[in-house]
């Protein structure tokens, strides 16, 4: 390993490895569905859509990803839900 | 008699599908097999001069089936084994100038004659990688652990799926260090993304270089790692339990340092 390979691995961390796998299982879910990146983008915007519709999330860090552990593949939505306040006013806990 | 035509294919070019091509008909007829090896890159050849049979090529593939010579004439034979042949490809012809239909007429007149047919497949997935395909009945998939090779291997199987099923792997150029270091994707991540069956693993090795300046496949080095991996490929095909070995560069600087003790 150079210097360079060692000092950058100090601060990246672990290898590219995962960066190579991850992007990848990525493309290739696309490529076997014949999937473009904006028709990927309509989907992600309408099952963000839909779930605010019900819950609020947190749209700016909902991800979509295709998991391989299994055939066939995987789709997996993350969605964070925002916490929200309770708007109305909970219910006094009666004494007695 | 029926022979087993194989086809090595890869998607993308440059992953050693010539190499294999070459190793895998040495070590087969090494094996007392008759093989033949086809090369179907027409308009770049190169398994001859990877063979080093270049000074002997008189008719080539296009000429057998335009039927400006017999098979028998074009068959060029190899120096080291007598049960060794190459189909060169022609060097001035386009890859449409053969069809589908009339290689897999050559395949099935080859087979007769011979245990084993390997057809070399040019880079691509038109018409040369139709070509190569039409006539066999196993594949093999060469691609080394890089991103681009593993998408273009993982179009490939799907292609192929569709006509000949499941294709082996062979990943190629496979270095212990870099799995080590994390910055190579090893046999499990290759095989997680591409779900088909491992024929085996050959290890990035100089020798590999060496071997094709002097027109000798690797195979005939039994010292070289890579020649070594050939070897184990080859009795897998012919049937061999063989085990593949672990190149994940797993264990220990100590570890390794054990192993080099015990190996005496």
């Amino acid at each position: 390993m150079s210097w360079g390979t060692l000092v950058q691995r100090l601060f990246r961390g672990k290898g590219s490895k995962e960066e190579a796998r991850n992007r990848l299982q990525m493309v290739l879910v696309l490529d076997r569905l014949g999937l473009s990146s904006e028709q990927m983008e309509a989907l992600r915007k309408d099952i963000l859509e839909t779930i605010s519709r019900h819950i609020p999330i947190d749209s700016e860090r909902v991800k979509i990803d295709f998991v391989h552990q299994h055939t066939p593949a995987e789709v997996v939505i993350n969605a964070p839900v925002r916490r929200v306040r309770p708007t109305v006013e909970a219910p006094k806990h009666s004494a007695g | 008699m029926s022979g087993r035509a194989i086809v090595i294919t890869s998607g993308k070019g440059g992953v050693g599908k010539t190499t294999a091509t070459a190793n895998l008909g040495v070590g087969l007829a090494k094996h007392g097999r008759k093989v033949v090896m086809v090369d179907g890159d027409i308009g770049l050849r190169n398994l001859d001069i990877i063979m080093g049979l270049e000074n002997r090529i008189v008719y080539h593939l296009v000429d057998v089936v335009r039927g400006r010579c017999q098979v028998r004439q074009a068959l060029v034979k190899d120096k080291r084994f007598p049960n060794l042949c190459l189909l060169p490809a022609s060097q001035v012809d386009q890859k449409e100038a053969i069809t589908p239909e009339q290689m897999r007429d050559l395949t099935a007149q080859l087979r007769e004659e011979f245990d084993f047919v390997l057809i070399d497949c040019p880079a691509g997935i038109e018409q040369g990688f139709r070509n190569a395909v039409a006539g066999a009945d196993e594949a093999i998939v060469i691609t080394t652990p890089d991103v681009s090779p593993v998408r273009d291997a993982d179009r490939v199987i799907g292609l192929l799926q569709s006509s000949l099923g499941d294709p082996q792997l062979i990943i190629n150029r496979l270095s212990t260090d870099m799995v080590r270091r994390g910055d190579m994707l090893n046999q499990q991540d290759v095989l997680d993304i591409l779900a088909v069956r491992l024929l085996g693993i050959v290890p990035e090795d100089e020798e590999v270089v060496i071997a094709g300046n002097r027109g000798s496949p690797v195979i005939l080095n039994a010292r070289s790692r890579s020649g070594q991996a050939y070897e184990r490929i080859v009795r897998r095909i012919l049937g061999e339990e063989v085990a593949i070995p672990e190149f994940n560069g797993s264990g220990s600087l100590i570890n390794r340092l054990g192993r080099l003790f015990l190996r005496r």
